[in-house]
C-alpha cells in the first residue's frame, strides 16, 4: 500500500490532462445506406455476389409462388380434375384439404376427436400461467405440468375401463390442473395461492400456523375430491393406439420425448460426473451405448427384440415401445449436452456455494444447473428440434406419424399419385414448429442474459 | 461431544497433513487463532497457503490431524460439517459471485436457502451489508456489470450477510487492477477494526503491517515462521523468509 517515495528532487508543476472530445463517425458508415454500401457493394465482386444472390432468391420464390398459389387448384373432386385443369404447373390442394383431418388426427374416430382438442386446450391453459408475471408458483405449476398432464391426457386419448388406481391417478392429474387454474387466478388477483387464499377468505387468517396448515391441506383435498367426482362422471370409449396418427401422434411421441429427455439427461449427466464409480460407470455405459447407435436401430430393437426377452403373454403396446426407444435415445444425447454445460461452469461457483454451507444438491440445483442449462439453451432446443424431426422414423415400425400420413394421401384412389402437395404441406408444419422453437429459444436466451453482459 | 465450546479458540489446526495424490502439500501444520485475531499468511507460490485455508472450511479434505472450529471438529457427518462451515465466510481471488443472480440476490442467497430467512428481512439485511461495503446503489445490477473491485466488495458483503464468526480471504486483491486494490483493502481494514477473526492470504505487505496481529510465512507446505508484523518485517529469523521479503517488499 505505502510505497516509499524516491529521493526528493522537486518535480515541475503537474500539467492538466484534458481528454479530447469524441468525434462523429464518418457518415458513409452510418445508417441503412452506410450499412448496405459497406456490406453489400463494397467492391465489384461483392456487388456481383449481391446481385446474383438477389436474382436466385427472386427466381426461386417466383416459381414457388406460381406453383403453390398462382396456378394452384383449390376446388376439385379428384386429382384427375386438377390435372385436366392445370396439369403439373399448379398445386392440387383439394386433396390435401380433404385429408387435413387425417393428417392431424390420424384414423382417430371422428366423433372422438374432441378429446384430443380438449387435451390440447388443457395443455394450453396449464402452460399459460408459466408466462404470467404475477404468478409465483411457477415451479410447482411447471412440475405438475410435466409430471401429471401426461396422466390426464393419456386417459383422454385412450379412454376405456379405468380401475381404482388408474382413476386415482387420472384424478390427480385433473386436480393438479384445477389447482393450477385456481392458484394462477388467485395469485394474479390477490397475490396468494388458492389454499392460502381460501384460508384467508374463510376468515382463518389470524389462527395459529398449525390450524392454517391443516385448513390449506383440506382445501387441496377438496380440489382432489372434486377431481375424483369429475373423473367418475367421465366415461370415454376406448380408442386403441393403432388408430392414432398424424400430427397428433408426432406431438405425443415428441412431447413425451422432450419432457422426459431433459430431466433424464440431467440425472444421467450428474451420474456420469458422480464420484461413485458404479453410478458413474452405469451412466457412462448407458450414454455411450445409446449415442453410438442410430435411432432406427433402437426402434427396431425395441420393436422386434424386446418381445423375445419378455415372458410369453406379456405384450407391450407398439406405440409404447417406440416412445420408450425415443425417450432413452434422446436422454442419452441430452445427458451429453447437460454435461457440456456443467463443464463450462468454473469450480469456484461450486466452492462458493459450498463455502456458504449449501449441500451438494442445493449447490447443484440452485447455482450450477441454472447456469449450465442457460448456456446450453441453444443446444438443448436444437436437440428438441432434432427429436421432433426424428419422430418421422417411427413410421419404420408401422406407426402413422405426420410424414407417413402424408404419403397415404397419394394412395387414396381419388387422389392417386398426389404426393408432392401433402409433402409440401407437412413440410410447412414441420418448418413452422421447428422455426417457432428456435425463435423462442433465441428470445429466451436474450431475455435470460439481459443485463449479464458487460 | 461435538458442540461449540465456550472460550475455545475459533480456529485450531493440530498436526495437519495433506497430500494431493503422492504430493505432500501440508506438513504438520499447527495453528491456533484467537477470537478477534487477524492473521496474514504469505509465502511463495505453491507453498500451500490456499490449501491450508481451504482446509479450514473443508473445501479441501485433510488426511491427518485435527481441525477445530470453536471447539467443534469436522467429521463424517456432512450435515454437521455444513453446520460448522456456516460459521466461516470465505472470499476468493476470483470473486466467485453467481453471475445469474443480481448483486442483491447474491447477498440474500445463503440467507434464503441456508438460514430460511423471510425475503424482506433478508433483503434488508443484505442492503445493510452492501451499504457497509459502500455499493448499495449497485444492488440491482448483475455481477459482470461491475468492476473487479466492486465485485470483490460484493463478495465480501455476501460472505458477511450470514454473520460468520470467522472470515477467510484467499488473495482477495490478486486479480484486481492496481487502482481497485485499495478500495477492497479499505473494506477489509474496516472489517478488521470491527473485531472479526480473520485469516488473510495476501502479498499486500502494507495491509499486513497495518492490520495483522500475526504474520505467518509458509514454504513447501510448512509454516516456516510466525511473528507479529513488526518483528516479522524487521528481523525475520530464517534466510528463506528474508529472501521472500526481499522480493515482495
Ligand atoms: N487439486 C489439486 N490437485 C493436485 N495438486 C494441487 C491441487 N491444488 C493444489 N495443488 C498443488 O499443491 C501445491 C500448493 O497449492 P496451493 O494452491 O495451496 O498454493 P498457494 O500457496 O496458494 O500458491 P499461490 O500463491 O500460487 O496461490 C501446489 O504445488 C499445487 O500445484
Ligand atoms: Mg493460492
Amino acid at each position: 500500500m505505502d510505497h516509499a517515495a524516491g529521493p526528493a528532487a522537486t518535480p515541475p508543476p503537474a500539467e492538466i490532462f484534458r481528454p479530447r472530445p469524441a468525434r462523429r463517425a464518418p457518415p458513409s458508415t452510418l445508417g441503412v445506406q452506410g450499412w448496405i454500401r459497406q456490406n453489400m457493394f463494397s467492391s465489384v465482386p461483392n456487388a456481383l455476389v449481391t446481385v446474383i444472390g438477389i436474382w436466385i432468391v427472386y427466381a426461386f420464390f417466383d416459381a414457388l409462388f406460381g406453383w403453390a398459389i398462382g396456378n394452384a387448384v383449390w376446388q376439385a373432386e379428384s386429382r384427375r380434375e386438377c390435372l385436366d385443369e392445370v396439369g403439373r404447373a399448379g398445386a392440387c390442394w383439394p386433396g390435401v384439404i380433404a385429408w387435413i383431418p387425417n393428417l392431424i388426427y390420424g384414423l382417430y374416430p371422428k366423433d372422438q376427436v374432441w378429446r384430443i382438442n380438449l387435451a390440447g386446450l388443457v395443455l394450453l391453459l396449464w402452460a399459460v400461467p408459466l408466462w404470467l408475471p404475477r404468478v409465483q408458483s411457477k415451479v410447482q405449476i411447471g412440475l405438475s405440468l410435466v409430471l401429471l398432464f401426461p396422466l390426464f391426457a393419456s386417459y383422454l386419448f385412450l379412454g376405456g375401463e379405468k380401475g381404482i388406481v388408474w382413476s386415482a391417478l387420472i384424478a390427480l392429474g385433473l386436480a393438479a390442473f384445477l389447482w393450477t387454474l385456481l392458484t394462477a387466478a388467485t395469485e394474479t388477483v390477490f397475490g396468494l395461492g388458492i389454499a392460502r387464499f381460501a384460508v384467508a377468505a374463510l376468515g382463518f387468517a389470524s389462527r395459529s400456523d398449525e390450524t392454517r396448515r391443516r385448513l390449506a391441506i383440506a382445501v387441496l383435498l377438496a380440489v382432489y375430491v372434486v377431481a375424483v367426482i369429475l373423473v367418475q362422471a367421465l366415461s370415454l370409449p376406448f380408442v386403441p393406439t393403432r388408430v392414432w396418427g398424424g400430427l397428433f401422434l408426432t406431438l405425443v411421441i415428441s412431447g413425451i420425448g422432450i419432457a422426459f429427455s431433459l430431466p433424464a439427461g440431467i440425472v444421467l449427466a450428474l451420474g456420469r460426473r458422480s464420484r461413485m464409480p458404479l453410478i458413474s460407470l452405469l451412466s457412462t455405459t448407458f450414454i455411450e451405448l445409446f449415442r453410438s447407435v442410430p435411432l432406427i436401430t433402437i426402434l427396431f430393437m425395441f420393436n422386434t427384440m424386446l418381445p423375445l426377452f419378455l415372458p410369453v403373454g406379456v405384450e407391450v403396446n407398439q406405440l409404447l415401445r417406440a416412445i420408450v426407444a425415443v425417450c432413452l435415445f434422446s436422454a442419452a444425447y441430452m445427458a451429453e449436452v447437460v454435461r457440456g454445460g456443467l463443464q463450462a461452469i468454473p469450480r469456484g461457483q461450486y466452492e462458493a456455494a459450498s463455502a456458504m454451507g449449501l449441500g451438494f444438491w442445493q449447490a447443484t440445483g440452485l447455482v450450477i444447473m441454472p447456469q449450465a442449462l442457460k448456456i446450453m439453451i441453444p443446444t438443448i432446443v436444437g436437440n428438441f428440434i432434432g427429436l421432433f424431426k426424428d419422430t418421422t422414423l417411427v413410421s419404420i415400425v408401422g406407426l402413422f406419424d405426420l410424414l407417413s400420413m402424408s404419403r397415404a394421401v397419394g394412395e387414396d384412389t381419388r387422389w392417386l399419385g398426389l404426393f408432392l402437395e401433402p409433402f409440401f404441406f407437412v413440410t410447412m408444419i414441420y418448418f413452422v414448429v421447428c422455426f417457432g422453437m428456435s425463435q423462442y429459444s433465441l428470445n429466451l436466451e436474450q431475455r435470460l442474459s439481459a443485463g449479464e453482459r458487460r | 461431544m461435538n458442540e461449540a465450546v465456550a472460550g475455545a479458540p475459533p480456529i485450531e489446526l493440530i498436526g495437519l497433513n495433506k497430500w494431493f495424490g503422492a504430493f505432500h502439500v501440508l506438513k504438520d501444520i499447527d495453528l491456533r487463532v484467537q477470537e478477534g485475531e487477524r492473521i496474514v499468511v504469505c509465502g511463495p507460490s505453491g507453498s500451500g497457503k490456499s490449501t491450508m485455508i481451504r482446509c479450514i472450511n473443508q473445501l479441501e479434505h485433510h488426511q491427518e490431524g485435527t481441525i477445530r472450529i470453536h471447539g467443534r471438529s469436522y467429521g463424517r457427518d456432512t450435515r454437521e460439517n455444513d453446520a460448522i462451515r456456516r460459521e466461516i465466510g470465505m472470499v476468493f481471488q476470483s470473486f466467485n459471485l453467481f453471475p445469474h443472480l443480481t448483486v442483491l440476490e447474491n447477498c440474500t442467497f445463503a440467507l434464503t436457502w441456508v438460514r430460511h430467512m423471510p425475503k424482506q428481512e433478508a433483503e434488508d439485511l443484505a442492503m445493510s451489508f452492501l451499504a457497509r461495503v459502500r455499493i448499495p446503489e449497485q444492488a440491482a445490477k448483475y455481477p459482470l456489470q461491475l468492476s473487479g473491485g466492486q465485485q470483490q466488495r460484493v463478495a465480501i458483503a455476501r460472505a458477511l450477510c450470514v454473520r460468520p464468526r470467522i472470515m477467510l480471504f484467499d488473495e482477495p486483491t490478486s486479480s484486481l487492477d492496481p487502482e481497485m486494490i485499495n478500495e477492497v483493502l479499505d473494506t477489509m481494514v474496516e472489517l478488521a477494526e470491527s473485531g472479526m477473526t480473520m485469516v488473510v492470504v495476501t502479498h499486500e505487505m502494507g495491509f499486513a503491517r497495518k492490520v495483522a496481529d500475526r504474520v505467518i510465512f509458509m514454504d513447501q507446505g510448512e509454516i516456516v515462521e510466525e511473528a507479529p508484523p513488526e518483528a516479522f518485517f524487521a528481523a525475520p529469523r530464517y534466510d528463506r523468509t528474508r529472501l521472500f521479503l526481499s522480493q515482495v517488499l
